[in-house]
């Protein structure tokens, strides 16, 4: 654990460093430390794109990977992950909405993307949560979570079909994902979400653990499943909704790191398991930025592409060669 | 309060079960068990038995009657009272997942642990208590999926023993065992008996039921019955239990046995006894019946060569080297 937060470290002052304008490790950490050491030029940078930027990855990588663990664990298939549910469907339908439908491109569209992505999300979110009262077999629900997302990827198939090429693209580039369009107040907003939904997942681990043998035995051994089901996919909603619509979907960390830290740990007792995913993800992610920067290049990779590029090796790899290892 | 809830740790009164509405499983069950007793649940397949158990511990909700968990209605507990007063063991042994055998078993402590889970020395202790008397003491880091049947049964009811009920309910537990395993097994739940435990199991195997149970129910035909195992042999419903199934009770050695119209009858003769014995039941087997004064004849020898077989038949006589041969003539030729 200790060796993974000091390559977190590491890494998060490398991708704070990268970028067409050269600031050093030595001013970074002054810089850190309070003393005025860098040009206004400089300041603006690292304050105004990389420092969010990091923030970004850092709260983006932490909490899609708690959510695939918990989906993981909820719905005891080693390849649930967070969009699972549609949320992030719901998120690209909204986001489609704003962009294909009204046309709107641009920077002065973020907003109004932002938001309405977070309404798609929260839309699917009310119905899985209507469907979870009624419902009682988890694998119903995941059924319909999946069908969920076909279909609102069926429909935004159509939207796009029929939309303006210059429309298309900025749907496209949304949907490639990106940490770099998080600032000011929206950061501010997506920290709010985020974090205190990551520190409520603290208290639930013992109920995580308990659902590892299924939630039969989840029951006889006191725990409340209904609760904790809508618990756990109000969380989930929340946490993806918050970052697909900020920061367009990111793929694969959710599903992929989970495992990466089951297989690091070697454990399946969530006390270690949610707190090595985290690290393990935040980790991952901000490596993904640093790639996705092609460092010596002016060029930047879309984030979503690199994330899946890593996380597809690492699932296949844990599931041929490693399958003893996966705990589920 | 009636004697019936006061003096059981569990009671059933008027119990209606099943999964479809006006269509019950079984229906008018009443039902109870004292404290210290231990129970065998008798049944054929899809009869309700797991359906019993489980609306019995409050996984199914029951359609009618009531139930009296230790004294108190089941819906009056919260689910944490509930699950310190009955744990359970599921006969579902797919989709495990690979947890290791000491954090399979520690979770049985949950139901008396705090919100984070924080064992004490004592919830420890236990659970390595529990794990010596199912003998997986030096099992601890093996995981689940790495274990026998017969293991990972014994660390499934480790992990229900530690969750330190006085009622224990448990879904078929010895199926998939082998005989040693089989009876380990239900050492270890008499072993519980004697430590004060309610015990509530269901099972297919009768014979090992009527040397532990101090009560045995048995579903036949929609209905249950409640008993002494001696007294439901009087009762003589184990001989109807499996109607027109060509399976008879035999009560002199209290077993079931499998029986058809004999294909044919054979006299056996000879010596030594053993060989004799075992060349009998190959006859019962392929459904002869041996009769003294039979058409056919078989006699049993034993020489330095070794055992030998003579079967006379229509005055012809054929000689056999092995019990296997013989059978597949004996087959072959009726």
């Amino acid at each position: 654990m200790g060796l993974l937060v000091l390559l977190l470290v590491a890494l998060a002052l490398l991708d704070i460093r990268l970028g067409s304008v050269r600031i050093t490790f030595a001013e970074i950490i002054h810089h850190l430390r309070g003393s005025e050491h860098l040009s206004e030029q400089q300041l603006i940078i690292l304050n105004k794109f990389r420092l969010p930027r990091l923030a970004t990855a850092l709260l983006a990588g932490a909490a899609l990977p708690v959510c695939g663990l918990q989906m993981q664990t909820l719905f005891r298939n080693p390849l649930a992950g967070p969009y699972v549910l549609g949320i992030s469907s719901g998120a690209s339908f909204g986001a489609a909405l704003v962009v294909l439908g009204a046309g709107a491109t641009g920077i002065v569209a973020t907003w109004n993307l932002a938001v309405a992505a977070w309404l798609g999300a929260g839309m699917v979110m009310l119905l899985l949560l209507f469907v979870s009262f009624r419902i009682k077999d988890v694998m119903t629900i995941l059924i319909l979570g999946i069908m969920f997302s076909s279909g609102l990827a069926a429909v935004i198939s159509i939207m796009q079909f029929f939309s303006q090429a210059a429309a298309l693209k900025s749907f496209v580039i949304w949907s490639m994902g990106s940490l770099g369009n998080v600032t000011g107040l929206q950061l501010q907003i997506m920290t709010w979400a985020i974090l205190p939904l990551l520190l409520l997942s603290f208290f639930y681990l013992k109920v995580l653990n308990g659902l590892m043998l299924g939630e039969e035995y989840a029951v006889t051994m006191g725990i409340r499943i209904q609760r904790t089901r809508i618990i756990i996919f109000a969380t989930t909603s929340i946490l993806t909704g918050t970052i697909t619509a900020f920061c367009g979907p990111i793929g694969f960390i959710g599903i992929a790191v989970p495992h990466m830290a089951r297989f690091i740990f070697r454990q399946s007792d969530h006390k270690i398991l949610l707190p090595a995913t985290m690290l393990t993800g935040m980790v991952v992610l901000v490596l993904s930025d640093i790639i996705s920067q092609m460092p010596g290049t002016e060029r930047v990779l879309p984030i979503n592409a690199v994330t899946s590029l890593i996380g597809i090796p690492v699932v296949i790899w844990l599931v041929i060669v490693n399958r003893k290892s996966q705990s589920l | 309060m009636t004697d019936m809830q006061t003096n059981h740790i569990i009671a059933l009164e008027n119990l209606a079960i099943g999964y479809d509405k006006g269509n019950a499983l079984l229906s008018g069950v009443n039902l109870s068990v004292r404290p210290g007793e231990m129970v065998a649940l008798i049944g054929r397949n899809g009869t309700g038995k797991s359906t019993l158990l489980k609306s019995m511990i409050g996984l199914v909700p029951m359609m009618d009657g009531a139930c009296y968990l230790d004294g108190d209605p089941l819906h009056s507990y919260d689910l944490r009272k509930r699950a310190q007063k009955v744990s359970y063991v599921s006969s579902q042994v797919s989709q495990l997942p690979s947890i290791s055998v000491l954090e399979l078993v520690t979770l049985g402590r949950m139901p008396h642990t705090g919100w984070m889970g924080r064992l004490e020395e004592q919830d420890r202790s236990m659970v390595t208590q529990a794990l010596e008397e199912v003998q997986m003491g030096s099992f601890l880091n093996r995981k689940l999926d790495q274990l026998s049947d017969g293991e990972r049964q014994r660390v499934m009811i480790a992990r229900a023993f530690v969750q330190d009920t006085p009622l224990m309910v448990l879904d078929e537990p010895t199926a998939f065992l082998d005989i040693p395993n089989k009876y380990e097994l239900i050492r270890l739940l008499t072993g519980f008996r004697e430590k004060g435990k309610s015990i509530v199991y269901s099972t297919h195997d009768l014979e090992t039921a009527m040397m532990c149970a101090d009560k045995l129910w048995v579903i036949h035909r929609g209905q249950i019955l409640e008993g002494a195992p001696e007294d439901l042999g009087i009762s003589g419903v184990f001989n109807r239990l499996f109607d027109a199934t060509g399976i008879t009770f035999d009560e002199d050695v209290r077993r079931f046995k499998y029986t058809e119209s004999p294909k044919g009858s054979i006299q056996l003769m000879g010596e030594p006894e053993h060989a004799l014995i075992w060349t009998g039941s190959a006859l019962e087997r392929l459904g002869f019946e041996v009769k003294d004064g039979a058409d056919s004849l078989i006699q049993v020898s034993k020489s330095e060569q070794g055992y030998g077989w003579l079967l006379s038949h229509n005055e012809r006589t054929i000689s056999f080297e092995n019990i296997y041969n013989l059978a597949r003539f004996l087959i072959k030729d009726k």
